[in-house]
Order: C-alpha cells, then sequence, then structure tokens
C-alpha cells in the first residue's frame, strides 16, 4: 500500500515535507489506523494522536486524500493510492498529523458547553419529555474530532473570530436544550459578523462529519431563532 | 464602520433586498421575453414615467444594499489587514454612493424634461 | 530550526482540499456577485447613456452585438443566471428547505449546470 504523508519537524525542519511510504497491510488491519500504527512500527519518527481507535474520542482527525476524516473510521478498501495524508487544514502544525487545537477549545470554551439553570435543581434529575430529549439528537453526539472547521473556508480566514461549525453545534446543543434557561444571553452572543455570521452555508462541515451529524442545519436554527427573538 | 451592518442585520438586509432583486429580476425578465422588441421610445417611456423612474432608483439602492453586505464580507475574509480593509471597505461605499447618485440624477434630469 | 517567532506552520493549499459540489456552487456565488459589483457602476452609465437620445441607444446596442461586447455579456449573464439561481437555493435552504446534504448537493449541481446553459441561452435569443 502506498501512503504519502506529511512530515514536520518543528526542530529540525523549515519547511514541512512529503514523505513516500510503501507498507503491506496485515489481515486484520482494517482501518487506516492499523496502518497507520503499523507504519509508526516502522518508522517512530512518525507522529499523530489516536486512542480510542473507534471514532468516540475524535483524536485521529486528519486530512485524508483531500477531505477531513478519521482516520480510525476510515474504511482501507474505499481508498485511492496513493493515500495522501496532511494534518487539518488552516490548523498550526505542531508536528507531522499532529495539530494546534487551542483555538478550537476556546471557541467551544466560548460558547459555555454546560446546562445554565438558576432554578434549585429538583430532587432527582431534571425531567423532560420524549419530544424535548428528541431535540438533542443530532446534537449532543459531537465528539469535537474539528474534522468539521478544519474543512470550513469561513474558519480558514477567520479562525480566530468565527466560532465554527463545531462550536456553533454545541451552542445550539445547549439552545435547544429544554432545561437550559440562558437561550436569550447565549443567542445575544452569538449575534455577531463573526462569531455566527461568516458562515455561508458552504455545508462543508456537514460533507466531512465523520459521525454524519449536520453542523448547518444547527447554524439554520441557531439563524432562525434569532430571528424570532428579534421580531 | 465596520460595524455599519452588523451581526443580523446585515444578514437580514441581505435577504430581504435578495427577494426584492428577485422579483425586480424576473419582472424584468417577462418585459424584455412578452413585450414588443425592445427600442428607444419603449426604453424612455419605461424609465423616465415617475412611477418608472421611482422604481429603478429603488431597484439600485436594493442593488447597492445587497452588493455592500456581500463585499464586506468578502473583505472580512480574505482582507486581514486592519488599513487596508478600510481603505477598501471606504473605497467600496465610495462607488456605490456615486453609481446611486449617478441614476438619481440621470433620472431627475430626464423626468424633469 | 524554526525560531519561536515565526509564523505558525499550516497545511492549507487549496489545490491538494477535494471540495465537495456545494463548495463549487458557493464560491461560483462569490466570484458572480463580485462580477456583478464590478457591473454597478458600468451599468448605470449604460442607462446614462441609453436615454440621451434614439441615436446613442442604437450605438450601445450595436456595441452590445460587438465581439468584446459579447464576450462581457455573456460574463454578465452567467454570472447573473448563477447568482440568481444560488440566491434561491439559498434563501430556500435558510427556512429549512433542501437544507439536507443530499438536496444541497443535488441543487449545487443544478445551479452550476442550469447557468451557462441560461446565459447562452439569453444571449442567443438576443434581448436587447
Amino acid at each position: 500500500m502506498q501512503l504519502r504523508i506529511y512530515r514536520f519537524n518543528p526542530d529540525t525542519d523549515a519547511q514541512p515535507r512529503m514523505q513516500d511510504y510503501d507498507i503491506t497491510p496485515e489481515a486484520g488491519d482494517k482501518k487506516l489506523l492499523d496502518v497507520l500504527i503499523r507504519l509508526k512500527s516502522v518508522d517512530d519518527s512518525l507522529s499523530f494522536r489516536r486512542s480510542c481507535r473507534e471514532g468516540i474520542c475524535g483524536s485521529d482527525a486528519m486530512n485524508i486524500n483531500g477531505r477531513n476524516g478519521l482516520a480510525c473510521l476510515q474504511s482501507l478498501d474505499e481508498l485511492k493510492q496513493p493515500v495522501v495524508l496532511r494534518p487539518l487544514p488552516g490548523f498550526p502544525v505542531i508536528r507531522d498529523l499532529i495539530v494546534d487545537m487551542t483555538l478550537f477549545f476556546a471557541h467551544y470554551h466560548s460558547i459555555k458547553p454546560y446546562l445554565i439553570n438558576p432554578e434549585s435543581p429538583p430532587e432527582r434529575e431534571r425531567l423532560q419529555t420524549p419530544e424535548q430529549r428528541e431535540r438533542l439528537n443530532g446534537l449532543y453526539e459531537c465528539i469535537l474530532c474539528a474534522c468539521c472547521s478544519a474543512f470550513c473556508p469561513s474558519f480558514w480566514w477567520n479562525p480566530d473570530k468565527f466560532i465554527g461549525p463545531a462550536g456553533l453545534l454545541q451552542a445550539y446543543r445547549f439552545i435547544a436544550d429544554s432545561r437550559d434557561t440562558a437561550t436569550a444571553e447565549r443567542l445575544d452572543y452569538l449575534d455577531d459578523v463573526y462569531r455566527l455570521y461568516r458562515c455561508r452555508t458552504i455545508m462543508n462541515c456537514t460533507e466531512v462529519c465523520p459521525k454524519g451529524l449536520s453542523p448547518s442545519h444547527a447554524i439554520e436554527q441557531i439563524r432562525l431563532a434569532l430571528l424570532k427573538q428579534s421580531s | 464602520m465596520v460595524r455599519l451592518f452588523s451581526g443580523q442585520r446585515a444578514w437580514v438586509a441581505q435577504r430581504f433586498t435578495a427577494v426584492m432583486l428577485l422579483a425586480a429580476v424576473l419582472a424584468g425578465l417577462m418585459w424584455l421575453l412578452l413585450g414588443e422588441p425592445l427600442d428607444y421610445t419603449r426604453w424612455y417611456a419605461l424609465l423616465t414615467t415617475p412611477v418608472g423612474a421611482v422604481l429603478t432608483v429603488l431597484i439600485f439602492v436594493m442593488l447597492a444594499v445587497h452588493g455592500w453586505v456581500g463585499a464586506r464580507d468578502i473583505v472580512l475574509d480574505y482582507v486581514q489587514p486592519r488599513g487596508l480593509r478600510l481603505a477598501l471597505l471606504g473605497a467600496i461605499l465610495l462607488v456605490l454612493a456615486a453609481t446611486l447618485i449617478r441614476v438619481v440624477l440621470v433620472l431627475a434630469t430626464h423626468g424633469a424634461t | 530550526m524554526r525560531t519561536p517567532s515565526s509564523a505558525p506552520v499550516k497545511f492549507l493549499n487549496l489545490w491538494q482540499i477535494r471540495f465537495p459540489i456545494g463548495a463549487i456552487a458557493s464560491i461560483a456565488h462569490r466570484v458572480s456577485g463580485v462580477l456583478l459589483l464590478i457591473a454597478l457602476p458600468l451599468l448605470a452609465s449604460v442607462l446614462a447613456r441609453s436615454l440621451q437620445s434614439p441615436a446613442e441607444f442604437d450605438a450601445l446596442r450595436a456595441a452590445a452585438t460587438s465581439a468584446s461586447g459579447t464576450l462581457i455579456l455573456a460574463l454578465a449573464t452567467w454570472a447573473l443566471a448563477h447568482h440568481v439561481l444560488a440566491g434561491i437555493r439559498h434563501l430556500l435552504m435558510d427556512v429549512g428547505i433542501g437544507s439536507g446534504l443530499a438536496q444541497a448537493r443535488r441543487s449545487a449541481r443544478a445551479a452550476l449546470i442550469a447557468a451557462p446553459i441560461i446565459a447562452l441561452y439569453i444571449l442567443v435569443r438576443g434581448l436587447w
């Protein structure tokens, strides 16, 4: 199997370079991550993040043949060779396929990703009707892998000011939650040329989400909620 | 000036003018497709009646607002240095304003004669 | 070796990224918008000249059918057609119509294909 992988070591390299690899997958290798781990046993200087290897932790997001995805969910038999691997577009590269996610998580924290409810909590949990719970489907499953934000042109141009699809999906997850009482404040925070309205509905986010979620739909709902709030 | 049309206001203005301009484009297309062949008399009559002149100016106002929101988005995306950004936005605003003034003056002179 | 002060290394070579059809329709929407914005002051001056006299009106019409005039008009009609079609697509998607991925892909492709056809039709039929 042929691979071309983006290599960059900040201690020794002035510029990144592409390195070719040829490796024979073994019987148990089903996903791209399996091959990467095998490669690492041959060339231990190759750096990438991985943890759960089953699409839950979100650490092995990378650009695979021009599109963002999780190496652990990418089947080998669907890949055109040479398989070209690069770090997530637009993110500062720390080393090889590892990128700096500081800004990404700063945006995530800025939308207050937790329930806000000043009322004293009931004896047991805050109840929701099945309908209220249903509204969180397609929102709570986000694993913050950054595939979407790193595929969003608006995020490439303004990574410090635009919250990006991942952060906005999370924002809507709390706006849509019946147990959260801060909806108005959350919407006020988002009503900004940069934070929300950099989105041009390109839908690259929804195209690449490895969990099949739709950040573009969440953004659409936020805009409509803002419209309702101001009318 | 960057906040001239901020957040939701710009988004709503862009959508509102889009719908109005869509109606204008369709009406214009119908006029060209279904009416008599275009000639000077018909063209002049359309634009210089009070209703025609006011509608034309309104369409140009919508075009300018719609164009401003779109152009500003492009500048905010691709032009990061603050000085260059303000200069570009200023230049766009100036050209749009000059275009509007020109259309008003042209239609006013023809409407008056 | 890199010094800490140098700009961070990023991968962002747009030619090495595989863009979905929606992104192509979107950048075409932006490009067509810029073309229309450039055309706006020109449109105002065409308007001014066309009202001056029947002779000026006919001169403009002759210019429109010249080689360079046809090229400019072809570009302008494509820009208008694409911007209107992609614009309708976005207006509908804003209110949740066709904003699912499969439908959005289809409407993006439809706008990209239909715009040049409409532009060609308008040019060949000659509305002016």
